[in-house]
């Protein structure tokens, strides 16, 4: 017998690789010292941890140590491990962090123990499970009436008979073995070989090995079902292989989730001859299978490789855990490698379904690269993830397939034989078993893709790779842009048909779904073209994407249209979408009747500007949200032309989330067109301003500062042209005015300019002066622009309105020293020094560092066009949530500029739909207490500054505000959110984006639609004490709610172009002043909630600390009464005056005021 | 009779409507609709010995809680029936001394959105005081005679006044940088006349004006200074040249690496309790 050939019965002595981690290996052992202080850490925290609410809890502190510590003589232990550190790791922090990774997935001992336990008795069941008397294969009489045989019987005629005896030997296989098993799910593959007298001469041949294999796991199925030892006993697939069921046993009562045992029959060693299984033979006879006779003209049969595949799997079982044993041994830093490795693939969904990178596979590639030398037995695990990964990203084994077979025996196939029937190719130690069998190109590019990004990420020496590299989910919906469901799976089977897939079928054993996939990919890859990045689909079977199915085994195995939907993800690239030309070959060329046929009824002979005529295909695309879903176009059509698969069945989720930044009337855009032309506007104005004649100080820069003109308002400004029959006139000023009796016109918000002057010694030095020159550079600027260019402007002291083709910007005029003449302080001795003052500060901001985040801001939309729908998306939720006010406009749009600028582990959205996915996953899982959101833009920081600045947030983490966000022109402040969010409005839109999440990705991922996308943008209401229902009258951007009402009232506006003497009624919007008014009077009561966008209700939150009864104090009575509480005379909120103050102070604008709690009666 | 009606508000107060010592509880309400009122809390406006107050003694009527809906015109029509009024002043919180006389720029100075308030209500006459400690209100702000603009009439009248006139604008510009260059003028006369010219001590001036510019007296120039010598003066210094200086620097770096790790151990401490190894 071979040494791997074990029964756990005995459990015997395990190989190598099977002992348990030695406790030399320990790290923690490894450093008593060390040991001790990590020990002690732990301690003060679980006390720090107890203390309920205290300010420290899970807030990091910087680390103090005492000179006597940091500068004591180092023992050897202590220069080993750094030394270690430094060669084997990148730093101490990987170093670390590895080891509790590898501690949270590791197997215990005590677990081991009790799971060896269990094997021991799995063993004794099995051998007593009784034999059967020998039968046909057709006759399944014999079989008890609560098993269900776990195979599809299609055709059900078979040759042969079949008899249970119990197996010839059960031997673990498989990563519990090896020590490489990871928790959770811990899995115990074991064989059972069956005795050789169950088998038949060509059982290899049409299915019978396989039927023969699931009545024997039926028979045993039944006999273990009985026994109490079991909690369940259910089948499943191996790998997602449908002709091979496993059973899965659990232990009975409360070790029921800690293991489960997979038993996998086998046959017995060197039953099958490996020659008849090699890739190019066939194995299922087309008479056989299609129950026709063959065809005459003695056409050969065709191969069936994945047929012969999965049959030379099984009698491997026990040769490959062999290898894997001597290979992975004693070697601990190789066993550490794989689990990570493991836990990677788990984490971007690769290693589950037929045709999954699994865990073995990647065993195996390590084996494989012990052999070539690429990985040495003494490297870390860190190391041997990287090398694999650097394999993977640098390798192609579709073109160039890899052998752990070195024999030089002229017998074996070439690699290029395995090429022609697998697309990837990966050869096992035999030479002849392709242990790539299954998987898909495609699948095999995501790996490769994710490598490589991986590669990317570590060699960036980001300092939260492990975080973004093993501990982030990418889940498809989140990593690729659009994601198309395909569904019902019985259409695949007519796509089958439709794309001529008879041999495909007959291999696949009729699994028409896995037949199909490869050609589909096939064929979209090359639809998509230069559109598309990458493609990736779910792997069947699964109901869901990724899961094997398991059932009861009184129940037949799901078929293969119960696996719900094939899914596929689309990664695009964006410079590809701006195109909605598909250019073919010329008219004469050969290759144009090949485009033709391809596209079908789109191509089109064109003439192109250069003379060329062309086969082409032309999309209707106009905006850029529809450009963004051409794939869309591309998909169903080729589908519908090549596979035979109608529109109906495509469920495509790439534009669902659109409608919500959609302009009031366009449908066909999301607004990125009406954003260009306000820009556009705004080009052509500050021009003018540049060239200006008359000025006393010439103009040295223009530059935006207001959202719109870094492509972001969620609602991009249309150009106004008011009717004036709807306003009241003011000729003497040239504006319009509201009117009391008309409903509240259109609501328009001037764009900040900000606009230098050039340098001049002619200033005055002096704060109050220097506002007034400003405010007659206004008034000259208004003159001038109307003298010049005839713009209709109207000027302030601190800014200037001008009305300029339908769009109203508002100039502002700035002297670059005027903050720091607000600064300047005199000391007593004459001494002149600079403090900030909130006034310097505003200016500078305003007038400084707004500008230049926009222009940065407007640079990162050149470079990424869906940074504006994402941008838009998620301010358009943080404020249906009524948070809108807690959070700047800036720090949401800094926060969008993070996903784009900071992907990993992901690459830029090219989406809104997943850029607003992926804002949600951010906000929801950032540690904006211990960590500052770096947002590197332009990239202008270098890591050794990053890693700067972090270190001086944790010194100063107390007097920074609760969010933190850094860019390279504000490294220490955080000045966008410096006045707000509170902790509690962040801790609130955390908690909302996590419960958003996953209901809108479980909704995106619906096959059968989407249902309501709006659902995530409603607000919850019943959180709040008191509601102040709005009359959508005077609500002017009622329209722009998320439920957009059906009618709304008359704003005023004409459609065309009309006379522009009089300036429009700006920035008048009541909602915001009755806000403003409420915030004011009752800021201390009471906290306001309002989603500007349209929003008909206030909500309106009592602050418990101050309704807390207080003593009287003339400095604290806003609101209050006083009564006699056991008496004593206590101020409370007088909260009946207060309600009705509301309706009061909102006359006109309020409906109703609903008091909804009772908490203010206290 | 004065005292005799001090004293039934007193106790009119101490039985209706309660009211901190010293104060009297006047209920106000925006009109005649409302059903719950809120209270001025008014006394007499008196400060400690020594103190200094602008606010006249005797006449000066001190009213806590003013709701934002009422203006001073408003508190001066509704204590007129007490006696005279002087003047009305709103303020954001109580403050001593009456703010500056002189009117605050409509241009320059917005009118700020209204809170709760404090009022200073002077009386031409102390009687008005005792008088408007006995009101029993309930107070109105807003009846037919008098309407009070509120809500959306309010809004459009205050957005009409913010429509203003730029001559008037312009004109308030040229007078104050009128008199803004004059005063500079007379300063620099001043500062020239002095130039040179040694005080009684015999001290010469210096200014920024003089023939030799010197150095500014500014925090940012001192600083820099000292940011030169200190350059200069770790330039002249040799490194790694001692073994001593060897040892340090190696030692300097294990203390680097120390501390380095003690910060890492500390950051997987918090991941750990946060959970944050598992993976899935």
């Amino acid at each position: 017998r071979p040494a791997g050939v074990r029964r756990p019965g005995g459990m015997g002595p395990a190989p190598a690789g099977a002992q348990p981690r030695g406790d030399a290996g320990d790290p923690e052992m490894m450093e008593p010292p060390l040991e001790g202080t990590v020990k002690k850490g732990k301690k003060e925290f679980s006390k720090k941890h107890t203390v309920a609410g205290s300010p420290v809890e899970g807030l990091l502190q910087p680390v103090k140590l005492s000179r006597a510590e940091l500068y004591k003589e180092p023992t050897s232990e202590e220069l080993n491990r750094l030394r270690e550190t430094e060669s084997l790791f990148h730093s101490s922090l990987l170093r670390l962090q590895v080891e509790e990774l590898l501690k949270e997935v590791r197997l215990s001992e005590k677990k081991k123990e009790r799971i060896d336990a269990f094997l021991r008795d799995v063993n004794q069941r099995i051998m007593r499970v009784p034999s059967t008397p020998e039968t046909e294969l057709t006759d399944q009489a014999w079989l008890p009436a609560g098993v269900r045989v776990p195979l599809h019987q299609v055709p059900y005629t078979v040759k042969g008979c079949f008899r249970f005896l119990p197996p010839a030997q059960v031997t673990v296989v498989g990563s519990y073995l090896l020590g490489t098993c990871i928790r959770p799910d811990i899995n115990v593959d074991v064989a059972l070989t069956m005795p050789r007298e169950i088998l038949q001469d060509k059982d290899g041949l049409n299915q019978r090995y396989f039927r023969k294999r699931a009545l024997y796991l039926a028979h045993l199925a039944h006999h273990l079902a009985q026994d109490p030892l079991f909690g369940s006993v259910r089948f499943s697939y191996t790998n997602g292989c449908h002709l091979k069921p496993l059973l899965l046993l659990r232990p009975h009562g409360k070790d029921e989730h800690l293991v489960t045992v997979r038993l996998h029959p086998c046959p017995p060693p060197d039953f099958f001859r490996p020659c008849r299984l090699l890739p190019s033979k066939n194995n299922v006879r087309s008479a056989w299978y299609r129950g026709q006779s063959p065809p005459g003209d003695g056409s050969p049969e065709p191969p069936t490789p994945h047929y012969n595949t999965w049959v030379l799997q099984d009698t491997a079982l026990q040769s490959h855990v062999q290898l894997l044993s001597t290979v992975l041994g004693s070697a601990l830093g190789l066993k550490d490698g794989v689990a990570l490795l493991k836990v990677w693939l788990r984490q971007r969904d690769l290693d589950k379904g037929l045709g999954g990178f699994s865990g073995f596979l990647v065993s195996m590639l390590v084996a494989f690269l012990v052999s070539i030398r690429k990985i040495h037995t003494t490297m870390s695990g860190y190391q041997v993830l990287r090398s694999v990964l650097q394999f993977l990203a640098t390798t192609d084994l579709t073109v160039n397939g890899i052998s752990l077979c070195f024999s030089s025996d002229s017998s074996l196939p070439a690699l290029a034989d395995f090429h022609q029937s697998f697309p990837v190719v990966f050869l096992d130690s035999s030479g002849r078993l392709n242990l790539c069998a299954d998987v898909t190109a495609s699948t095999y590019h995501q790996v490769q893709h994710e490598a490589r990004l991986s590669m990317v990420l570590l060699d960036s020496k980001a300092d939260d790779g492990f975080q973004l590299l093993l501990m982030t989910p990418k889940p498809m919906i989140r990593a690729f842009d659009h994601i198309l469901h395909l569904c019902p799976l019985s259409r695949l089977q007519a796509a089958c048909h439709r794309l001529k897939l008879w041999p495909e079928l007959q291999d696949h054993g009729g699994d028409y779904v896995s037949a199909v996939l490869g050609p589909l990919t096939t064929l979209l890859e090359q639809g998509l073209g230069a559109r598309l990045h990458l493609l990736a689909h779910s792997r069947p079977p699964g109901s869901e994407p990724f899961c094997i199915p398991q059932w009861d085994i009184s129940q037949d195995p799901p078929k293969h249209r119960d696996s719900g939907a094939l899914t596929l993800g689309l990664l695009l690239r964006p410079e590809g979408l701006t195109s909605v030309l598909e250019l073919g070959p010329e008219a004469d060329q050969p290759e144009a009747a090949d485009f033709r046929q391809f596209w079908g009824s789109r191509s089109e002979l064109r003439r192109f500007q250069d003379g060329a005529i062309r086969e082409a295909v032309v999309w209707e695309a106009g905006s850029m949200s529809q450009k963004r879903l051409i794939p869309h176009q591309v998909v169903t059509h080729l589908l519908a032309l090549h596979a035979d698969i109608p529109e109906t069945c495509v469920h495509y989720m790439g534009g669902l989330l659109d409608a919500l930044i959609q302009g009031l009337k366009e449908t066909s855009s999301t607004g990125e067109e009406a954003l260009a032309a306000a820009v556009r506007c705004y080009d052509e104005l500050s021009r003018l301003l540049w060239g200006l004649d008359g000025l006393p100080l010439t103009v040295s820069a223009v530059q935006g500062a207001h959202p719109v003109l870094r492509y972001t308002e969620v609602f991009p400004p249309t150009p106004v042209w008011p009717a004036y029959s709807f306003h009241k006139h003011f000729p003497e000023r040239a504006s319009l005015l509201p009117r009391p009796d008309k409903p509240c016109p259109a609501y328009v918000e001037p764009m900040t300019v900000v606009c230098h002057l050039e340098g001049s010694g002619q200033w005055p030095q002096d704060a109050e002066a220097i506002r007034r020159v400003r405010a007659a550079f206004q008034l000259r600027l208004a003159e001038l622009l109307t003298q010049q260019h005839g713009l209709q402007c109207r000027a302030t002291a601190t800014h200037t309105d001008v009305l300029k083709d339908g769009f109203v910007f508002r100039i502002r005029v700035a002297y670059q020293r005027e903050p720091q003449i607000l600064k300047e302080m005199r000391s007593p001795e004459g001494m002149i020094s600079l403090r900030d003052t909130p006034a310097s500060l505003r200016l500078e901001k305003d007038t400084k560092q707004l500008p230049l985040l926009t222009s940065a801001l407007h640079g990162l939309q050149q470079q990424h066009p869906a940074f504006s729908g994402v941008a838009r998306l998620a301010k358009r939720w943080v404020r249906a949530q009524l948070l809108g006010e807690g959070f700047t406009d800036e720090s949401l749009d800094l926060v969008a500029a993070a996903l784009f600028l900071h992907p990993e582990p992901f690459t830029p959205p090219s989406s809104p739909q997943v850029g607003f996915l992926r804002f949600l996953f951010l906000v929801s899982t950032f540690d904006w207490k211990n960590n500052p959101l770096i947002v590197n833009l332009n990239n202008e920081l270098t890591v050794e500054e990053q890693v700067e600045i972090r270190s001086g947030f944790l010194a100063t983490r107390k007097q920074l505000p609760v969010m933190v966000i850094i860019t390279p022109q504000d490294r220490k402040n955080s000045i966008w959110t410096q006045d707000g969010p509170s902790p509690q409005i962040l801790q609130q839109l955390v908690v909302l984006a996590a419960e958003a999440l996953p209901i809108l990705e479980k909704q995106l991922m619906d096959p059968s639609g989407p249902g309501d996308i709006r659902t995530v943008f409603r607000p919850p209401l019943d959180m709040y004490d008191v509601l102040i229902r709005l009359s959508p009258r005077h609500v002017p951007r009622h329209r722009q709610a998320v439920d957009s009402p059906a009618a709304s009232f008359c704003r005023g506006l004409l459609r065309e172009p009309g006379p522009s003497s009089l300036m429009p009624v700006l920035g008048y919007d009541p909602p915001q002043l009755y806000l403003a008014q409420l915030r004011e009077a009752y800021g201390d009561l009471a906290l306001f909630f309002y989603d500007q966008h349209g929003g008909e209700v206030i909500g309106v939150l009592w602050k418990p600390t101050s309704f807390q009864p207080h003593s009287f104090k003339a400095s604290n009575t806003k609101g209050r009464m006083v009564v006699s509480q056991g008496g004593e005379m206590v101020m409370v909120p007088n909260v009946e005056a207060i309600l009705e103050d509301f309706a009061v102070l909102g006359e006109g604008l309020v409906r109703a005021v609903e008091a909804r709690s009772e908490r203010w009666t206290v | 009779m004065v005292a005799r009606r001090r004293k039934r508000a007193a106790r009119d107060a101490e039985e209706g409507i309660p009211s901190p010592p010293g104060y009297s509880a006047v209920p106000i309400k925006f009109s005649e609709e409302q059903t719950a009122s809120h209270y001025l809390y008014m006394r007499e406006h008196r400060v400690r010995d020594g103190a200094k107050s602008s606010w006249p003694q005797k006449r000066t009527l001190f009213v806590l809680n003013v709701p934002p809906y009422c203006t001073e015109e408003c508190l001066a029509r509704l204590l007129s029936p007490c006696g005279p009024v002087q003047s009305v002043e709103l303020q954001g919180k109580p403050e001593l001394t009456e703010s500056p006389k002189e009117p605050k720029s409509k241009f320059f100075h917005p009118k700020p959105v209204p809170g709760f308030q404090v009022a200073y209500v002077v009386f031409q006459k102390p009687k008005g005081v005792s008088a408007a400690l006995a009101l029993k209100g309930p107070l109105l702000v807003s009846t037919e005679s008098h309407p009070v603009k509120s809500g959306v009439h309010k809004w459009i009248s205050d957005y009409t006044d913010s429509v203003l006139d730029p001559e008037a604008l312009r004109v308030e510009v040229d007078t104050f940088m009128e008199a803004y260059d004059r005063k500079m003028a007379e300063e620099e006369a001043k500062a020239k006349e002095e130039e040179g010219v040694p005080d009684e001590e015999g001290w010469v001036k210096v200014t920024r004006r003089g023939r030799r510019p010197v150095l500014p007296r500014t925090e940012a120039a001192s600083l820099r200074v000292l940011e030169r010598e200190k350059r200069k003066r770790a330039r002249k210094e040799l490194l790694n040249f001692y073994a001593w200086q060897h040892r340090e620097t190696k030692m300097e770096h294990l203390a680097q690496l120390r501390k380095k790790f003690e910060e890492d151990k500390q950051r997987i401490e918090l991941m750990r309790a946060q959970r944050k190894f598992r993976p899935y």
